[in-house]
This record gives structure tokens, C-alpha cells and sequence, in this order.
């Protein structure tokens, strides 16, 4: 199966910001990355965690020991991070790069994910944690590379946020067929 | 056996190795008994301690990782178990100071106090070198039997409350700083 563009882009960004280490919650699209990874860059160690939170302890034990890390997680998993950020990552200056799978912006078909959908950016501007949103699929390897390099040069976690437009251009489409008042429960992904 | 016992028993049998403390008491007693740079005091992410030990476990397995958990930290991130079980870092070394209260915060009781058993969780989710000690031997033995390469091992100590009365300094990237050159961090990462 040829890899959707974007996550080409966004394994190729983590890699060459250094990282080799990339602690993750699950998510659909990130599925992809997870995928690409495996395939072409088998030097990248993938740590499964059970919740947001722990990812980001992780990733802080992991930098302590001489890792660059990434933790890659849905914004709705941000919730669940916050206290791992403001009261470890950002006092001690611990630096993460951090990729987030957005829900609950445009194409969203499942309203419980809409209110931190539409406060990842509002959140991440009140503790300090800078972001970019990867705007098209061709930015990607060069917007999660900055992202990273900017991060462990400053000592300052850094988000980048990828929409549901660049991670489900084919799951727009699904989010009218999985919609069940339009009919049917085909393809609703997580 | 007082928590700060337990404690110094841990930073004597350490040798340079790493101790991560959780927040509160664990981190007091741990520089009541032996500041040093290979200590990591955290001041805040309850529960992130064992997390934090894991991920300097899996970055350094030329290192003996310890950490300095609580009962009540501990259970704010059960899942921590888990994931230790699945990754199996054989040089983790996770001590949970089990007072059986939120001792920092009042004495309020913990789950362990009414049978909640946190070595048999361990158990539960692979980690198979556990351990409950009441006593300064037996947690000593249990120590040992956690050599480099035998773990990931958590071992549950039963201690009293020793009612601590120094703090770390509050300069948490000092904190970091001292710690990573204590343990050699690469430079690389310090860019």
C-alpha cells in the first residue's frame, strides 16, 4: 500500500529532526506514520503508551538519558497532558516535539470531539507551547523538521498540528457516509 | 522502617546510579538522605515518576535506573505498569514508598490502605521480580536481587511516615542540568 503523502512527510520530518525515539497514543492517521517508520526508518523506536501523560513522562526520561523525543497523540489526548507539560516539560525545559492528529476541525463527524477540537490552539497558546499547522501535505517534512530542530534548540516543547483535511482527505468523504442520519455506519475512524 | 530508612538504604546500595524522586515526600527524604547530581527531584507531575524512570531506562540501559515512587502517585498512573511490563527494561529498579496515605497533602488514605496491592498489579502486567518489604533486610535482599539485566523489578515497601523537614532546591532546570552531566548525558542532546 502506497503511504499517504502527509505521512511520508511527517516520518521523513521526525528523522531529520533527530529524533529516534517517538512515543505515541494511537490514532487512525497516525497509523500511517506509525507504518512509515517501520518501513523506512527502522532506526526510530516506537513506544506504545496507555495514556497522553504517561507519553510525555516518557519522553522526559527518554531526553534526560540523551534522546531527542516525539510523542505523537490525538488532540484529544492533549486534556489528558496537561499536567505532564505545565508542571514537568516546561519548568524543567524539556524539549519534545510534538505531532498532533487533529479531531474536531474541519470534517469532524463526531461532535464529542469538537470542544477540544477547536481548543488545541487557544490551549497550547496559554501554557507557551508553540505550533504550526501543517498547511498542505508537501509542507510536511519541512514543518515537522523545523518544529523539532526548534524545540531541542530551545529547550521548549513544540507542536505540530496536522488537520483533517491533510490526514483524511479520503475520510472528508467518510464523515458524510458515517454520519448515521445520512445513512449508515461505514468508516467512522478514530 | 521509616520512609527516610528506606530511602538512605536506596542511595547507599545506588552507588552512581540514577534515583528519580516522585514529587512531595519521596523527593524530600531523597535529599534528606543524600543530595547528590544523580538525583532527580521532580516538584510537580504527580504520578510521572516511574514514566520519567522509564523513559532514562530505555535511553541508558548502561544504567541501573532507580525510582523513588508513592503509593498514591503510583496509582495516578497505573498504566505505567503496563507499559513497563510490555517494554521490560531489565535495568529498572521502581520502589514504591508505600505509607498507605497522601502524606504530603494530609494523611489522607490511599486504596493500599484497605488491601489495594500494588506489587500483585506489577505481577498482573508482566513485570515479574516483585516484592513487599516491611523490613530494612528485606528490602535490602530485594535490592539486590534486582541486579542490572534482571528487572524491570518493583518492589513495595511498606515504610511509616518519617515527617521530613529539608526540601530540594526549587531550581528545577539546575535540577536537570546537574543530573544530566551527572549521569554523562551526550552532549547532543544539550545542543
Amino acid at each position: 500500500m502506497t503511504p499517504p503523502h502527509w505521512a511520508s512527510g511527517v516520518s521523513a520530518g521526525i528523522h531529520a529532526a533527530g529524533s529516534r525515539d517517538v512515543v505515541y497514543v494511537p490514532d487512525h492517521p497516525l497509523s500511517h506514520v506509525l507504518r512509515e517508520l517501520e518501513d523506512r526508518f527502522r532506526d526510530v523506536r516506537r513506544l506504545l503508551a496507555t495514556r497522553e501523560e504517561e507519553a510525555f513522562g516518557m519522553a522526559a526520561g527518554l531526553y534526560l538519558g540523551g534522546r531527542l523525543p516525539t510523542v505523537m497523540l490525538q488532540s484529544s489526548g492533549l486534556g489528558n497532558s496537561l499536567n505532564a507539560l505545565t508542571s514537568l516539560l516546561l519548568p524543567y525545559q524539556i524539549p519534545v516535539l510534538i505531532v498532533v492528529s487533529m479531531r474536531g476541525d474541519a470534517g469532524e463527524w463526531n461532535p464529542a470531539q469538537a470542544p477540544m477540537g477547536r481548543a488545541v490552539r487557544q490551549i497550547l497558546d496559554a501554557i507557551t507551547v508553540p505550533h504550526a499547522t501543517v498547511e498542505s501535505a508537501d509542507a510536511a517534512a519541512d514543518i515537522v523538521r523545523v518544529a523539532g530542530t526548534t524545540a531541542f534548540a530551545t529547550h521548549m516543547p513544540g507542536a505540530c498540528l496536522l488537520p483533517r483535511r491533510i490526514t483524511s482527505a479520503a475520510g472528508l468523504q467518510e464523515t458524510r457516509e458515517s454520519d448515521p442520519r445520512v445513512g449508515g455506519m461505514r468508516g467512522p475512524t478514530a | 522502617m521509616t520512609r527516610l530508612d528506606a530511602t538512605r538504604l536506596i542511595v547507599a546500595r545506588a552507588g552512581d546510579a540514577p534515583i528519580v524522586a516522585s514529587l512531595g515526600h519521596p523527593a524530600y527524604d531523597l535529599f534528606a538522605a543524600g543530595d547528590r547530581p544523580q538525583n532527580f527531584y521532580t516538584w510537580g507531575s504527580m504520578g510521572m515518576a516511574s514514566s520519567i524512570g522509564l523513559g532514562l531506562a530505555l535511553a541508558r540501559p548502561d544504567l541501573r535506573v532507580f525510582v523513588l515512587d508513592g503509593d498514591g502517585s503510583l496509582l495516578m498512573n497505573l498504566g505505567s505498569l503496563a507499559t513497563i511490563g510490555l517494554l521490560q527494561p531489565s535495568n529498572l529498579v521502581l520502589v514504591v514508598m508505600d505509607n498507605e496515605e497522601y502524606a504530603t497533602t494530609g494523611g489522607q488514605k490511599t486504596p493500599t490502605a484497605y488491601g489495594a496491592d500494588l506489587a500483585a498489579a506489577a505481577r498482573a502486567m508482566r513485570i515479574s521480580l516483585t516484592a513487599t518489604v516491611r523490613t530494612a533486610l528485606e528490602l535490602q535482599t530485594a535490592v539486590d536481587r534486582a541486579r542490572p539485566g534482571e528487572g524491570p523489578c518493583v518492589i513495595v515497601a511498606k515504610v511509616q511516615e518519617s515527617a521530613p523537614t529539608v526540601k530540594p532546591p526549587l531550581d528545577y532546570v539546575a535540577i536537570k542540568d546537574r543530573f544530566m552531566a551527572g549521569i554523562r548525558t551526550p552532549h547532543s542532546a544539550l545542543s
